[in-house]
């Protein structure tokens, strides 16, 4: 009952005109940053917060808000259509959106993408009015112990994505691992594989990882395979909205990922990116077309896009409630907030009640107006694959350079990620899959980091996982997984054998990674 | 080009009569390098610097936020570009103090390449426990340290908290087991779950805490008490002679012209004391101490050679 009178004061608030249009300008803002590859919502965020002095806190929080979840509904945009993440987040969306963009279904895919962002959105809203103070006392439970057993599990569901052969799958996930300890050790402050090069200490950044593997390699591949410039499969623009089957498949998707999103985004310091590859990772193990993930599922772009959505949404409960910054992004609201003296924390929800309100009913708002700005715009976006090659290509380098740079203002991050290009080039070249290695590379240190403080708090008694009650529980889960992936393997494998003696049919091979 | 107007700058300084009066000192707008992403307190102060920049003397200046590697990154960046002042460095600890021992291949020398120019000011960090652990002074602490040992947090190897931490295990001869993070946020919140026993961190971003008996300060590492906190003795008057404070400056390249370098300390010194930024610095917890550009100099030189011991020992040990 609380709730809903603090929904309804909050709706209240967020409708008053002013608040209304910095929302619309934060959500249009943030789809086109989105859009945008590279130009993450904390680039967007800075740009805008010294606008922000001059506003009412609410009306400033509403719109930086906007911007945040606008920016990843704009991010699965470029992911789908030119396989370039626009969020570091999305780049789980390109595994399955680009290929069925390649197939001439972009507008499904991108009406498929606004539909599961905007279910997620609203979960995501749903689960912050209701279990806020609940969840921020749940992250407070979660030490290094815990957070190491989730992130456990989270990786031995992301070993299972990888479509073709196993041993390429694992290598790559190792791979992704290994390169994500490049850097400063965390716990020693030894530094690792850094060359001697100063940009190295803080390891490679995300963003040219994916921008590197996903976009430049992408164009390499495009040039190779298309120099006279005719693109791929026609698009049939009429065709946009799915099928009734396509929504009833659709539907599964992006309530577990808005589930698993709601999850990781109210968790500090793992966010959407952790969000999407998960729920990936556990769809694709539940999903009655696991098969055709990776190769244009419609579920492979739902899932990551709903769960990406909820995080940003509950990203905004320890920020909020907590004072504690899930990501950089986060930090900046923190930031801006304190400049209005206001201090976020356990008395922000009863000290600012109308801010806390406002800004869950202007979550609300936005994704309407994110819904009704992105559907028709569906059409406009399809189009833009019409722009011939030797436009286009440059436009985009130029862009990923731009978005790379803005990272730090750093030119060294450029050529990085000119060098990861290369790199995800060679890897389409011999069918290595980026889809495991990007998960290693994001779930990897963050594992390695809690599982170190664990053993550092427990004095290198190694039991405390088991002890534990909730990391207990995690590694349960996480060993019966195994178990049960173990078993289904086998059990593939002696009917696969059982097949080839009957029939004289080889197994065609994979083909998710034709370029 | 850059060249010409370099010269033509220090020429119109020149003519300027021997007393700087504060006010702009470049027609280009002034970049002020800031070592953190955007959000944190060294990114608000360089935005309010800016601010009061273009408000009160109509120097136009921007923030550009090149994090990275501890801030060696933004120093080195800042050490190559022209003394002209219209490129400035907002320096801490980190950049200036703590790289020069950790880290062996500094790509700068930190007094050679660059003109300290301002002192901001400095924010103190202190140590807290949990508050039911029957630990309320720094002797009950000791005790406790000797007995079942205890974990603190710190936001990072290396880091000022690191430090101040390692300077309290000589200090006290005790041994404290070091449990780094990624900042002081993430600290604090193992610390609320109640997996950490201790933590040091800025007494300022701990207030709320404070209040709400979440948290037990035990001892400020500052030379006198907080005037925002009264109650909290400092570890000097406790018989332990320890100060690490979290400073704060601005820097720009070696070379600068001295009489810009002036205008530019005069021009800060006034800003730093105009009531709303008094005001807004105290949220954060910087307290101001005036300082010319030679008694910062020194300032930076003297952290250099003090905390060199505890960074050593820091690096040892973990």
């Amino acid at each position: 009952m609380e709730i809903l009178a603090g929904f309804g004061n909050g709706l209240l608030v967020a409708l008053q005109p002013e608040n209304l249009l910095y929302c619309f300008v934060g959500v249009f803002l943030g789809t086109f940053i989105g859009v945008l590859p590279g130009i993450g919502s904390m680039a967007a965020i800075s740009m805008i917060l010294p606008l922000t002095f001059y506003l009412e806190p609410t009306s400033a929080l509403v719109m930086i808000a906007g911007v945040y979840y606008g920016a990843e509904y704009g991010g699965s945009i470029a992911s789908i259509l030119m396989n370039i993440p626009g969020t570091p987040s999305s780049s789980i969306t390109c595994i399955d959106g680009y290929p069925m963009a390649r197939d001439g279904r972009a507008g499904i895919a991108l009406f498929g993408s606004a539909i599961a962002s905007f279910g997620g959105g609203i979960i995501g809203m749903i689960v912050m009015a209701m279990l806020a103070p609940a969840l921020a006392e749940l992250a407070l439970n979660f030490g290094p112990t815990e957070y190491f057993a989730v992130i456990l599990l989270g990786l031995v569901a992301a070993s299972a994505v990888s479509n073709g052969n196993p041993i390429k799958g694992i290598t790559m996930v190792v791979a992704g691992l290994m390169l994500g300890t490049v850097g400063v050790d965390i716990t020693t402050g030894a530094e690792r594989f850094t060359m001697g090069i100063p940009e190295m200490r803080d390891g490679v950044h995300l963003v040219i990882v994916a921008m590197g593997l996903f976009g430049v390699g992408e164009l390499i591949v495009s040039i190779r395979a298309n120099a006279t410039g005719a693109f791929q499969n026609e698009i049939d623009y009429k065709k946009f909205y799915p099928s009734r089957a396509q929504w009833k498949a659709m539907f599964g998707p992006i309530l577990r990922g808005s589930g698993i999103g709601s999850f990781f985004g109210a968790l500090p310091g793992t966010g959407q990116t952790v969000a999407s590859a998960v729920a990936y990772a556990v769809e694709k193990k539940v999903s009655p077309n696991r098969d055709g993930f990776g190769k244009g599922a419609i579920e492979g772009v739902a899932v990551p896009e709903a769960a990406n959505n909820s995080a940003t949404q509950t990203a905004f409960i320890p920020t909020l409630t907590l004072g504690v910054p899930g990501s950089a992004s986060m930090a900046l609201v923190i930031g801006a907030l304190m400049m209005y003296g206001i201090v976020p924390g356990p008395r922000l929800l009863v000290e600012h009640s109308d801010l806390f309100w406002g800004l869950v009913a202007s979550f609300l708002i936005g994704n309407v107006l994110l819904l009704i700005l992105n559907i028709p715009l569906i059409g406009l976006w399809v189009r833009l694959l019409k722009i011939p090659y030797r436009y286009m290509y440059p436009t985009i380098i130029v862009l990923i350079c731009i978005g790379v740079y803005s990272l730090n203002n750093n030119v060294f991050d450029v050529w990085l990620t000119l060098a990861f290009g290369w790199a995800g080039y060679l890897m389409r070249l011999f069918r290595f899959e980026a889809a495991p290695f990007l998960i290693g590379f994001v779930l990897g240190p963050m594992m390695e980091e809690q599982l170190r403080r664990a053993m550092l708090l427990s004095r290198g008694d190694a039991t405390v996982f088991l002890t534990r009650p909730i990391s207990g529980t995690l590694i349960a889960i996480t060993v019966l997984l195994l178990v049960f992936a173990i078993g289904s393997a086998l059990r593939q494998r002696r009917r696969a054998r059982r097949a080839t003696r009957t029939t004289s049919e080889t197994e065609p091979l994979p083909t998710s990674n034709k370029g | 080009m850059k060249h010409i107007l370099s010269i033509s700058a220090a020429a119109l300084m020149l003519a300027l009569p021997a007393v700087a009066e504060p006010g702009k000192w470049s027609d280009e707008p002034v970049r002020i390098v800031v070592t953190f992403p955007p959000g944190g307190t060294s990114d608000l102060i360089a935005r309010v610097l800016a601010q009061y920049f273009e408000s009160e003397y109509g120097q136009k200046a921007v923030v550009d936020n090149r994090p990275g590697a501890g801030g060696t990154v933004a120093a080195d960046y800042v050490g190559e570009q022209a003394p002209d002042g219209t490129t400035l460095i907002l320096g801490n600890n980190a950049p200036f103090t703590i790289a020069p021992t950790q880290f062996e291949n500094l790509p700068y020398d930190p007094m050679g390449e660059f003109t300290h120019i301002a002192y901001l000011g400095a924010s103190t960090p202190a140590l807290f426990v949990q508050p039911d652990a029957g630990i309320t002074t720094l002797d009950d602490y000791i005790a406790r340290a000797n007995g079942d040992g205890i974990t603190y947090g710190s936001s990072g190897v290396g880091s000022i908290t690191h430090i101040l931490g390692k300077a309290v295990d000589i200090a006290l001869g005790i041994e404290q087991i070091h449990v780094p993070y990624q900042g002081s946020a993430p600290a604090i919140q193992d610390f609320r779950a109640g997996v950490l026993e201790a933590y040091y961190d800025m007494v300022a971003l701990n207030g709320d805490l404070i209040t709400e008996g979440e948290t037990q300060p035990i001892a400020l590492a500052a030379p006198e008490r907080s005037q925002a906190f009264p109650d909290i003795p400092t570890f000097r008057e406790l018989g332990h002679d320890i100060v690490v404070e979290n400073w704060t400056g601005l820097s720009g390249p070696a070379g600068m012209d001295p009489a810009m370098v002036e205008t530019i300390n005069d021009t800060v010194a006034e800003i730093m004391q105009l009531e709303a930024v008094v005001e807004r610095l105290a949220q954060f917890g910087v307290e101001h101490t005036p300082m010319t550009a030679e008694q910062f100099t020194g300032f930076v030189e003297g952290t250099i050679t003090t905390w060199e011991p505890l960074i050593k020992a820091a690096k040892v040990n973990g």
